[in-house]
């Protein structure tokens, strides 16, 4: 797992596309009110005009500018995906060790918890909470992100279970280290890249699914998001605002998810262990 | 190898405990659900009309649509298609969901049957020809084309397609009240299809080809292909009935790992393009929040989708005896 990570991650196009990507849109997210020109909830200005050197993109339906909107939107869709991929990476990888490490009974519970979890749709689920229990958007992330850890720890323990019998951990444990010292100082460290891995394909997933959900009407309506602006627009699509109203949303989520794809299939090509030794098949 | 069929019926009834403990985990949450919420029916219905009740009334109605079956009887109901009501379209659950049920049917049966074909076959063309310019443009055309969600490819194709060029329909699943012969009724339903079906292969097309693509690689390093090449078998034998044949495995199995996930597109992609299945028939009953029709399809589906993947898993068992023993 000794790689040159820098230069090698530096040396693929993918990655840096994709970085240079992430890096636009941390400032969109980090910036988006102080940038936006207008308050997005304002709706005082006249109805589906076209763009103006005042509104770039033109004001929608509800008399708001649609630039400003854009920007809020973007930040609402990449704090969802940042939110629920972090917390699926925490539980999968805090369950994967202690399923790999501790192995026997423990194991067999989480892990057929997992393969149930596996099976089980997420949107519905979050279909199900969403329409009926109207959560904010921040417990829906958490219900995904409740759902989406078992394919990462299943990876951590996979690993896990082949690295216990390396010799440094059966040094380790020779001279007298204890379970969670091992786990926190030898485990936990060396299975970084898998952690990147992970997040990333979850964040994916979950920008994904924020986008299908707010544009299937589920979240609240006044919460600005890139689902919900194309799900309007598209009311619209007949009229000539196609190309400043429902394109904007559309080539930012687009963006956003391309962003994340290629940084998740780099970052699997370079730090991969399993993709480097055993040359085994891959899970998406 | 020796003692795989000893193991392999614990496995497959572990397999069955773990998709039964998936589907009665769904039946509990859309049993348990509905009766945390604050509001109900009636207040949704009644309370911004112009239909005064009067308190019996109400009390009346509110003990109609609340009234409490128990797990046990809520199973029997489930299992005798007895779904309840819809509220707001007025039909029991189960017609509307069997009216919608086969065209989502329909729609993603042929998406997945041709993105798998297709995306298998360019896949195994594509690893054979490695590092030609066709193989790295098509590989970096995947990638990008992996990037763009559902939502997107769906607006665009509708946009382009239906509105500018005229070229398809933008809405629904067939003509309405069109009496023709049964061939124009085919080619009709074809036609309406065309742009959902396009999105949903554009959608799951590039995985399938990148997953080919990356195991088709690996198995051609092997030896047993060399000794392919080195007995004078022609090419196409050897990509097809060799190597081919070991990278579908992959492709079968991320079939299962993604079918939950890839349900997510299939409710959008319908609604956009106006289709008249399960996605569509959700989203209506989202936006009159018609909680029967809701709980039925979510679970209704739920299952459906878990019966498929039991149903894979069994079969690649069948297929690849050697998952047996990698656990």
């Amino acid at each position: 797992m000794h790689i040159n990570l820098k230069n090698e991650l530096l040396q693929d196009h993918w990655f840096v596309v994709g970085f240079g990507l992430a890096v636009l849109f941390a400032t969109v997210t980090l910036l988006g009110p102080p940038l936006a020109p207008f308050d997005p909830w304002d709706m005082s200005f006249a109805p589906i005009s076209p763009p103006t050197a005042q509104h770039f993109l033109g004001v929608n339906d509800g008399g708001q500018d649609i630039f400003s909107e854009l920007l809020y939107a973007v930040r609402n869709t990449v704090a969802f995906g940042l939110v629920s991929g972090l917390v699926a990476l925490t539980l999968g990888v805090i369950i994967g060790l202690i399923s790999g490490w501790f192995g026997g009974f423990v194991d067999t519970v989480l892990m057929r918890l997992a393969d149930v979890l596996l099976a089980i749709p997420a949107i519905m689920i979050l279909i199900l909470t969403a329409a009926l229990l109207r959560p904010s958007p921040v417990v829906l992330a958490l219900i995904l992100a409740g759902l989406m850890w078992p394919t990462i720890s299943k990876a951590i323990r996979a690993q896990t279970l082949s690295l216990r019998e390396s010799l440094h951990i059966r040094a380790a444990e020779q001279i007298g280290g204890g379970n969670w010292y091992i786990i926190r100082r030898h485990l936990m460290p060396e299975m970084f890249p898998l952690y990147l891995i992970g997040f990333a394909a979850k964040a994916r997933m979950a920008m994904f699914m924020e986008a299908s959900l707010a544009f299937l009407g589920l979240f609240d309506p006044s919460r600005k998001s890139l689902g919900m602006m194309i799900s309007y627009a598209l009311k619209y699509y007949y009229m000539d605002i196609w190309w400043n109203w429902l394109l904007p949303p559309i080539g930012c989520l687009s963006l956003l998810i391309m962003t994340v794809t290629f940084l998740a299939i780099s970052l699997e090509k370079v730090l991969d262990p399993r993709l480097k030794q055993t040359m085994g098949e891959r899970t998406a | 190898m020796t003692d795989s069929a000893t193991h392999s019926a614990p496995r497959r009834l572990g397999l069955i405990i773990t998709f039964g403990l998936a589907a009665l985990a769904m039946i509990y949450l859309s049993y348990s659900l509905p009766r945390l919420l604050p509001g109900d029916f009636v207040t949704a219905m009644y309370s911004s009309s112009h239909v005064t009740l009067t308190a019996e009334q109400e009390a009346e109605l509110r003990a109609y649509y609340t009234e409490e079956p128990g797990f046990g009887r809520y199973l029997v109901k489930l299992a005798s298609l007895d779904w309840g009501y819809s509220y707001a379209f007025l039909t029991p659950v189960s017609a509307l969901f069997f009216g919608a049920l086969p065209w989502t049917l329909l729609l993603l049966g042929t998406a997945h049957v041709i993105s798998m074909f297709v995306g298998f076959v360019t896949g195994v063309e594509a690893a054979w020809r490695r590092d030609s310019h066709l193989e790295r443009s098509m590989v970096g055309g995947m990638t990008v084309l992996e990037g763009v969600p559902e939502i997107s490819t769906g607006v665009i194709l509708l946009v382009v397609f239906a509105l500018h060029l005229g070229w398809f329909p933008a809405a629904g699943a067939e003509t309405a009240y069109a009496e023709v012969s049964l061939l124009a009724r085919l080619a009709d339903v074809g036609h309406h299809l065309a742009l959902p079906l396009a999105t949903l292969v554009l959608a799951y097309f590039p995985g399938n080809f990148l997953l080919t693509r990356n195991s088709m690689v690996m198995v051609i390093k092997q030896s047993y292909i060399t000794t392919a090449r080195a007995k004078g078998l022609p090419a196409r034998r050897i990509r097809y009935a060799h190597a081919a044949r070991n990278a579908l495995l992959p492709l079968v199995t991320r079939f299962g790992l993604r079918l939950a996930f890839m349900i997510t597109g299939a409710l959008v992609v319908e609604r956009i393009h106006s289709y008249p299945g399960l996605g569509t028939l959700l989203y209506n009953a989202i936006q009159a929040r018609d909680l029967p029709v809701i709980q039925a399809v979510v679970l209704a589906s739920s299952l459906m989708v878990l019966t498929i993947i039991l149903g894979l898993e069994m079969i690649y068992r069948i297929i690849d005896p050697r998952i047996e023993h990698a656990h």
